[in-house]
């Protein structure tokens, strides 16, 4: 994702002056292209992701559309107020583009692992919150609104699935709609396993890669169902939950730290969010709504 | 104390004690700084949005009713529109919003933000090659915060000539985590550093006036008194740090505020 990334900025580059990189010290060597072609442009303005947010504040108060990008804990949990106020607050919008979803960083540890940047940047007025899955998302949706004037979150990861869904920002996707009585849906790269976990199953599949605003007609839509919620990280639940009248419950994030360091798959079965602890799970929701 | 700066002391007394909201002693030390800017930078009080003007920010945003007088002094307003200060639906709230009131340029409160977009600010001015400046007034107790200094070191790392820093030096840091020798750590930091009296408006007005030697950001340490102008403010600043008089200290505050003037 993070090349496609570079490769979607490096063309709308070529026609927008407005567009400056705002780096700590991330993806350095990746923008080198951009960096040579755009040298006043680009900014790698060092390990400060507080500075560097209130930085594309003031950037953004002077024309510019600025691209904060970094580790994703690290500019969402730790610069939280420098967004919702030199950002949000100020409507200076600006772009923070995040690496490291989830347990990306699986083997650094709790310190690098990023769950909740969704859910707490949705609560905020004035921003946008994406999380796309798959390359071909990460450059429509960064097209689409980097130039909008509002404070949009990308939270990108090196993990994409590669199954090739619609994007529209705003719009939830049915990838499945056989009609069944449990729906599934989740968002962003997790889609991979869910898909794989669902391949046979019946059930209604719906998929998100724009957290705020959430399409809540597409919700809507599969209110006489029993929803399961499948998601690597918070946000995802809490904002389907805001679509009165559901029955809704969640299956992700555990109520503890995931200290067990390895890779993002390890991770992923130690919380049962791998394809096969997925497809136990939708199996015993169809099998427990069926009896009640 | 001279006759301009008693005036907006008074208007900031009077405003406070009708409106039950206060700050006095920080707003008091920041007035000649706040008028020395507004009488030296490029700017249109009928035309705030001009697109060549300077800007500046209030980064101790706790100061707003001092930069609204100011304001007012120099025509964004009219001073009467401040009396709703504090007040529910008000444009004038304790901290001030940049979507509400003429001439503010960033919504401040929160310390140690102010001067972050304000380096963003100078840094866009100074991709577009822009002759305008950008002037960031922060406090030393706000320096306690560590992005002020984040904010600093980025600045002078990408050689922003065309900010100024103005330190209001009024011993706030002295309650908790202590700044001593301020100008020694922003010349560490790479500024150029002067030091002047933060309440003689024209010793303020040379130094907001010079530039920097080429690249180098520009760091003035005013030295104030919190709650300049009256004694009962600077020996008692903190029972007075966020209240407001009633009827007698308001009184008093007025005939402190006479004897001081020259």
């Amino acid at each position: 994702m993070r090349r496609q990334f570079r490769d979607t900025i490096m063309d709308l580059a070529k026609y927008d002056d407005k567009i400056v990189m705002v780096l700590g010290d991330v993806s350095v060597y990746l923008f080198n292209d951009f960096k040579e072609k755009y040298p006043d442009r680009f900014y790698n303005m060092g390990i400060c992701e507080n500075t560097l947010i209130s930085v594309a504040a003031g950037l953004s108060s002077q024309g510019f559309f600025p691209f904060v990008h970094t580790i994703a804990p690290f500019v969402t949990e730790r610069s939280f107020e420098q967004i919702k106020l030199d950002m949000c607050y100020n409507q200076f919008g600006a772009n923070i583009v995040s690496c490291g979803a989830s347990f990306d960083y699986a083997w650094d540890g709790a310190t690098h692992h990023s769950y909740t940047d969704l859910a707490i940047l949705r609560m905020l007025p004035h921003i946008e919150v994406i999380q796309p899955g798959s390359r071909k998302e990460v450059d429509i949706l960064i097209r689409s609104q980097y130039n909008n004037g509002k404070t949009t979150y990308f939270r990108l990861s090196d993990h994409p699935h590669d199954i090739d869904v619609p994007v529209e920002f705003g719009k939830g996707v049915v990838l499945r709609d056989p009609g069944s009585d449990v729906t599934v849906m989740t968002a962003g790269p997790i889609l991979g396993n869910v898909m794989e976990a669902c391949r046979d199953l019946d059930v209604n599949l719906v998929y998100f890669h724009t957290i705020k605003p959430i399409d809540k007609e597409i919700i809507s839509r599969f209110k006489n169902s029993e929803i399961l919620v499948i998601h690597d990280a918070f946000g995802l639940y809490e904002a389907i939950c805001e679509v009165p009248n559901l029955s809704v419950s969640y299956h992700g994030m555990p109520d503890e730290f995931c200290t067990w360091y390895g890779t993002l798959h390890d991770v992923r079965k130690k919380i049962r969010l791998d394809t096969e602890s997925i497809r136990e799970v939708v199996s015993h929701k169809i099998e427990k709504f069926r009896k009640s | 104390m001279t006759s301009i700066g008693k005036e907006i002391r008074e208007d900031i007394l009077r405003i406070s004690k009708a409106s039950g909201h206060g700050h006095i002693p920080t707003c008091f030390s920041v007035i000649e700084i706040l008028y020395a800017v507004y009488d030296t930078i490029k700017h249109d009080p009928k035309n705030p949005s001009w697109e060549d003007r300077d800007i500046f920010i209030l980064s101790k945003g706790h100061a707003a009713l001092a930069h609204y007088c100011v304001l007012a002094k120099f025509g964004y307003f009219d001073i009467n529109k401040i009396n709703s200060f504090g007040a529910f639906m008000s444009d004038f709230g304790c901290h001030a919003d940049r979507l509400k009131v003429p001439g503010i340029e960033a919504s401040t409160g929160s310390l140690g933000h102010g001067i972050g977009i304000a380096v963003g600010m100078a840094l866009g001015l100074k991709i577009e090659k822009s002759n305008r400046k950008v002037f960031v007034l922060i406090g030393d107790g706000e320096s306690n915060e560590g992005t002020v200094w984040e904010a600093i070191m980025v600045a002078v790392n990408l050689k922003l000539g065309n900010l100024t820093i103005i330190y209001d030096n009024n011993m706030s840091h002295l309650r908790g985590l202590q700044i001593y020798n301020p100008a020694e750590r922003f010349k560490a930091f790479g500024c150029d550093v002067t030091i002047v009296n933060g309440h003689d408006v024209d010793s303020l007005k040379r130094e907001i006036t010079k530039s920097a030697n080429a690249g180098n950001v520009r760091l003035i340490v005013a030295n104030t008194k919190k709650g300049f102008g009256c004694r009962t403010l600077i020996e008692n600043q903190y029972e007075w740090h966020r209240r407001s008089p009633n009827d007698s200290e308001f009184d008093r505050l007025m005939r402190e505020l006479d004897e001081e003037t020259v």
